[in-house]
């Protein structure tokens, strides 16, 4: 259960020795004159050594350390589990995605009807209105009243 | 003395203008609202409600997001008593005493005393950090860059010493907060780092953003895996004026409460979120009957309740006199004031006194405000948790991108907060607190900064850290409290073995 926690521990290992490559190539200059690479340099240095304390330290011994319950996002048995935040994650980057093409309205109810969809399959009168009251008050509050700026799209809405 | 009683005049007129009363009630309201809905935190509403703040005047911004802060702890206890499940990270041993009190049929006093509790604690909180601001900022000149330097080590180290779970990891997360706070062009020579040729990155990572998609994105991602399922208690709630002897058991209980509270959350690194469970300890501690803790007893509602309010004033004290946030929340509102060409720290007292005293004065009016929000309005909020989490998170989400678009009108700021989603989601399935990262990631400009002036100034020497009081006391502290933990282990290890061996 821990091993993909441990492994994933070397990733602050590469991370760090990334910062200190591109510190070097930025200059550190030195103690007297400290470069625009100096504390971006130190930064890596640190993080590499404790990513690398982080891996390859043993099982805690610490009790408070066990509150924390690394839990295995890879294994098959939580595909089920994992299946919401991920359609709401793939649901949320089509968003991002089309609110510039097509603009706010219409892509935050497009939004916002996946997202009610994703969570009552079968219903679809309750997510309709709900989404397009949602975005009209939304409309309302965030343009009208608070002046907002948001992209109006080909449709120019 | 006459210029104390001046001050109060400026803050008591800016605190009771038409509009800042209405600013302060959005925020205690929005406050108790996030405080109530679990899934949503302080940090995540208030880095919501940071780009409609552009609108309005600084005083007005600080006013409501303070609001939202002290706020969120009312709430909280709401949620902790009737559900079982806490509404803030501050309020999870009301659930302890609170839930069970609630199940005898004694809600309403548990709700009651916890919003008395919380109001004479975030009055008398309040009352201290008016005291004792001032002198603490002049104080606060005698900083310089190796002072400040020396400060905001100390204070990451007291950050990750109070960090739950692992302590490696939440240094991990501070030193990773550090480096993205690089991210950008670099004020001193104006080269371009790490933005991998995005010209959008050149301006450095948005706190915005991140903290949106580390507080908000994240964690609404985890709690749709979860499915937090919601029982509410359904007895009709009755009764909420605590009577004679719940006050005499309580008293002591809100007392200690706020004076442990208020002084943890001067400390960095989640006071607020500390003081509760040492409140508790202490209380159970202190009783004639401990062994009822936990099935129900008043003053395991009122001294954790009473510290975290308590708390919040104090986390105001590094913040307003020396501008060095001490949780997440601090830091957004120190972004929030440096968003209006505010600089917090020893000047703004004597800058800003209309900012500083009205923010002051305007905390006394959220108390009562929230008093009764809390109290003769609780059906409301008890209404507002019968909606199912389902319906809740496409809302949250969608304020989410909304207030991380709204900053500079841009997309890509919205990409940022997707990302750090992302990275929230995975930091909390892997046991990473993303707190310390966004606290780093605030004061990593200030920690480079002073470094740097401070060794331009000693000509490259680190005496500089060690041969002045201030600086070299932080960093004696800071020392101390890096091997703690190891000695601590140590120390338990054997103590251990001597047990299985004697």
């Amino acid at each position: 259960m821990k091993k993909y926690g441990r492994l994933g521990s070397l990733i602050w290992v590469v991370l760090g020795v990334g910062l200190c490559i591109g510190s070097i190539r930025l200059k550190l200059g030195g103690i007297h004159n400290p470069g625009p690479g100096f504390l971006p340099f130190l930064t890596g240095m640190l993080l590499g050594i404790f990513g690398l304390i982080l891996a390859f330290s043993g099982s805690s011994k610490d009790p408070r350390e066990d509150e924390v319950e690394i839990k295995d996002t890879l294994s098959m048995k939580n595909l089920k589990k994992n299946l919401k935040p991920l359609s709401t994650l793939l649901i949320l980057f089509a968003y991002i995605l089309l609110i510039e093409p097509l603009g706010f309205l219409l892509a935050s109810f497009l939004f916002l009807f996946s997202l009610f969809k994703l969570s009552e399959p079968r219903k679809w009168l309750k997510p309709l209105v709900i989404s397009l009251c949602a975005v009209i008050l939304s409309y309302l509050i965030f343009y009208v009243w608070l002046r907002c700026q948001f992209p109006r799209g080909i449709f120019g809405i | 003395m006459t210029g104390f009683l001046e001050n109060l005049s400026i803050g008591y007129q800016v605190a009771f203008s038409a509009t800042n009363l209405l600013y302060c009630f959005i925020g205690v309201f929005i406050g108790t609202l996030i405080g109530v809905l679990p899934g949503i935190g302080p940090a995540g509403a208030i880095s919501l409600l940071l780009p409609i703040t552009f609108g309005i005047s600084p005083v007005s911004a600080i006013i409501m997001l303070a609001g939202i802060y002290y706020g969120a702890q009312y709430g909280g206890s709401t949620t902790s008593i009737l559900v079982n499940i806490p509404g803030e990270s501050t309020t999870v041993v009301t659930c302890l005493d609170g839930y069970q009190m609630a199940r005898k049929g004694r809600a309403g006093p548990a709700l009651g005393m916890a919003a008395f509790g919380s109001f004479i604690a975030g009055t008398i909180g309040t009352l201290i950090l008016m005291f004792v601001s001032r002198p603490l900022s002049e104080f606060g000149l005698k900083f310089g860059p190796p002072e400040y330097f020396s400060l905001i080590i100390l204070a990451l180290t007291l950050l990750t010493y109070f960090a739950r779970g692992s302590k490696i990891k939440a240094i991990v997360m501070a030193i990773l907060g550090i480096a993205l706070s690089q991210i950008g062009i670099d004020i001193v020579t104006g080269r371009v780092r790490f933005t991998f040729g995005i010209p959008n990155l050149e301006d450095g990572i948005g706190l915005v953003p991140l903290v949106m998609g580390l507080f908000g994105v994240g964690e609404i991602l985890t709690n749709l895996e979860e499915s937090v399922s919601m029982e509410i208690f359904k007895a009709k709630i009755k009764g909420l004026l605590p009577n004679f002897k719940d006050w005499v058991a309580s008293i002591g209980a809100i007392f200690r409460g706020t004076f442990l509270g208020f002084f943890l959350g001067i400390l960095p690194g989640g006071g607020a979120i500390i003081s509760p469970f040492i409140s508790y300890a202490l209380e159970k501690k202190l009783s004639k009957y401990p062994e009822n803790f936990g099935k129900g007893v008043i003053e395991g509602v009122a001294g954790p309740e009473s510290a975290n309010n308590a708390a919040t004033s104090g986390a105001f004290i590094p913040l307003l006199t020396l501008g060095l946030p001490s949780n997440a929340v601090t830091a957004l509102l120190l972004g929030a004031l440096m968003i209006h060409g505010l600089q917090p720290g020893p000047f703004l007292i004597k800058q800003h006194p209309d900012i500083f005293w009205g923010t002051i004065m305007s905390m006394y009016i959220g108390n009562i405000l929230l008093l009764i929000l809390n109290l003769p309005l609780i059906g409301l909020w008890v209404k507002l948790l019968k909606v199912p989490y389902k319906i809740l998170f496409p809302f949250l989400l969608f304020f989410c991108v909304i207030g991380s678009y709204s900053i500079n009108n841009s997309t890509f700021d919205v990409l940022l907060m997707f990302f750090f989603g992302i990275i929230g989601y995975l930091f909390r399935k892997f046991g990473y607190e993303p707190a310390p990262l966004v606290l780093a990631f605030v004061l990593g400009d200030m920690l480079e900064n002073s470094l740097r002036q401070s060794l331009l100034l000693s000509l490259g020497s680190l005496s500089i850290f060690f041969t002045r009081p201030i600086s070299v006391s932080c960093l004696i502290i800071a020392v101390l409290l890096f091997f703690l933990p190891i000695f601590l282990r140590k120390g338990w290890q054997t103590k251990t073995k001597l047990i299985s061996h004697p």
